[in-house]
């Protein structure tokens, strides 16, 4: 079960932001996707899930072209996508929120969704009953995640998890992503916050501009001058 | 005082009719997003559904709902596919337009095939008044009152209970989310369209009975369910039924109080409305 993009190009209007990506997600794997701002890291991700269409190139899952296939549809095959800025149903409840991620599962799944999802974020439990709108930031991006995963994604595409995030926070959500690809999930992660990325990250990708322009398991990354540089302040 | 109660009961009666058509007509806004001017037509199309049946077959208006809630889905469900679905992206103005456009167009199609007669339903127990001590409460106004509030409610328990009930609420929060969790808006748009029109469906079969079935019997519930919505608050459910009360009850009390009332009641909604706007607008100031 692999995700693919092969020189994907995409943007907005006549602006292009993505000129020829290649890249690949495997399940189980969790897979860092770098940059500043602005480079098309989450340009990239809407691609990938259908939000926009592409220019040229591919996006490939199992090896079958998804370009005719929704978002929705996309979402039904086991894509799953954490957007940026969390997206949640602020008027409802936790628990409302969790059941939507679920809304084109069989009414057992869902059970079994709830339990995963709690046993990974015990605090949305304890504030099941409570409004989204409501939560503290960080228990929001629990939340948006815990949606995402009521659905059983094979491969997950999480946007900026610790954005706004305080430091413990932050890391308390990666490991908790970490947790996720260890039951299984591919998931693509983009950050800003390199350091913490590369410590949980098998492998990574950094993009600047639109192109990813280096790529490698995070340890070679680590020791890379350019990265220590440019990302780390070393 | 017996006049007041026997006035403020009367406005209670007439209150449920009226959450009903708004609704619907808050339902296409809060859901959809558009701006639904020919609400008050399926609402119509309701009405006269009930009268052709009553008319031709005998039917009693009470086995029309059933009928109407699905005529009115289905043409509510097909002015979607058809011509909102296409004008989803269109600046508003167009969107209004369009709408409007649709609603003078089904009520001259309503003009030329019935003409401009107003046409009653009138079962057997049309007229029957049950007295409750010194008060007098019509039958029909008193059905149709127990029947809104029963579907308002099977309407909240769906909203709160059933997967689609809840992607309908979420598409009204979010839009970009439902996708991503494998939610069709679009399917899920065009469903709450077809609700929204059913539940004037059915609204408009209670007013063949207790008003009646005319072209333009539409178009006043358009524009008293836009007072209601403007008052609840656009995109507040919840605040529909004691909004519609509200209406209802001044109605009630300028027909009763006011001298000529009769005449000044269907200005009333316009004051409602003036109203909500001006109180909201120096809120936000």
């Amino acid at each position: 079960m692999r995700l693919e993009v092969k020189g994907l190009e995409a943007g907005y209007g006549k602006a292009q932001v993505l000129f020829g990506l290649d890249l690949e997600v495997k399940e189980g794997e969790l897979v860092a996707l770098l940059g500043a701002n602005g480079a098309g890291k989450t340009t990239l991700l809407r691609a990938i899930s259908g939000l926009i269409p592409p220019w040229r190139g591919k996006v490939l899952w199992k090896g079958e072209d998804l370009r005719r296939f929704s978002p929705a549809r996309r979402a039904r095959l086991g894509l799953g996508h954490v957007p940026e800025g969390r997206q949640l149903f602020p008027l409802m409840t936790v628990e409302e929120n969790l059941r939507l991620g679920a809304a084109f599962l069989a009414p057992e799944r869902e059970r079994e969704g709830f339990e995963r999802v709690y046993t990974l974020f015990p605090r949305l439990a304890e504030r099941r009953r409570q409004l989204a709108g409501t939560l503290s930031g960080g228990e929001q991006q629990m939340l948006a995640i815990g949606r995402a995963l009521m659905g059983f994604p094979r491969i997950l595409l999480v946007d900026e998890p610790s954005l706004g995030l305080a430091p413990r926070l932050a890391e308390e959500v990666l490991a908790s992503i970490k947790q996720v690809t260890e039951e299984g999930v591919g998931v693509l992660l983009v950050e800003q916050n390199v350091a913490l990325s590369l410590e949980v990250a098998a492998r990574a990708y950094v993009m600047e501009h639109g192109r990813i322009v280096l790529q490698g398991p995070s340890s070679t990354l680590l020791e890379d001058s350019r990265i220590r540089e440019a990302y780390l302040s070393l | 005082m017996e006049l007041l109660l026997q006035t403020i009961l009367n406005g209670l009666l007439m209150s449920g009719v009226y959450a009903l058509v708004a609704t619907g007509l808050a339902l296409s806004l809060g859901v959809v997003g558009i701006v639904n001017f020919a609400h008050g037509e399926f609402l119509m199309v309701g009405a006269f559904l009930s009268y052709l049946l009553f008319a031709f077959r005998g039917t009693d208006p009470l086995l029309s709902l059933g009928l109407a809630f699905l005529a009115a889905f289905g043409v509510g469900a097909l002015t979607y596919q058809g011509l909102i679905r296409p004008a989803l992206k269109a600046p508003e103005l167009n969107q209004m337009l369009l709408t409007f456009g649709l609603s003078i167009l089904l009520q001259n199609l309503a003009l030329l095939l019935f003409g401009a007669d107003t046409r009653v339903v009138a079962p057997p127990y049309q007229a029957t008044t049950l007295s409750l001590g010194p008060f007098f409460l019509g039958a029909v106004p008193l059905g149709a009152f127990l029947l809104s509030l029963a579907i308002l409610l099977g309407l909240q328990v769906f909203l709160t209970r059933s997967r689609l009930g809840l992607a309908m609420r979420a598409v009204s929060q979010n839009r970009l989310a439902p996708g991503l969790l494998g939610i069709e808006a679009e399917r899920v748009y065009l469903l709450a369209f077809g609700l929204a029109a059913a539940l004037a469906g059915v609204a408009g079969v209670m007013l063949s009975v207790m008003l009646y079935a005319s072209p333009t019997v539409g178009f006043i519930f358009t524009l008293k369910s836009f007072a209601i919505v403007a008052l609840a608050g656009l995109g507040n459910l919840k605040g529909v039924v004691p909004a519609a009360f509200v209406l209802a009850l001044a109605e009630a009390l300028v027909s009763t109080y006011l001298p000529g009332g009769g005449g000044l009641v269907e200005a009333v909604f316009f004051l409602v409305l003036f109203l909500a706007l001006v109180v909201r607008a120096w809120r936000l100031a």
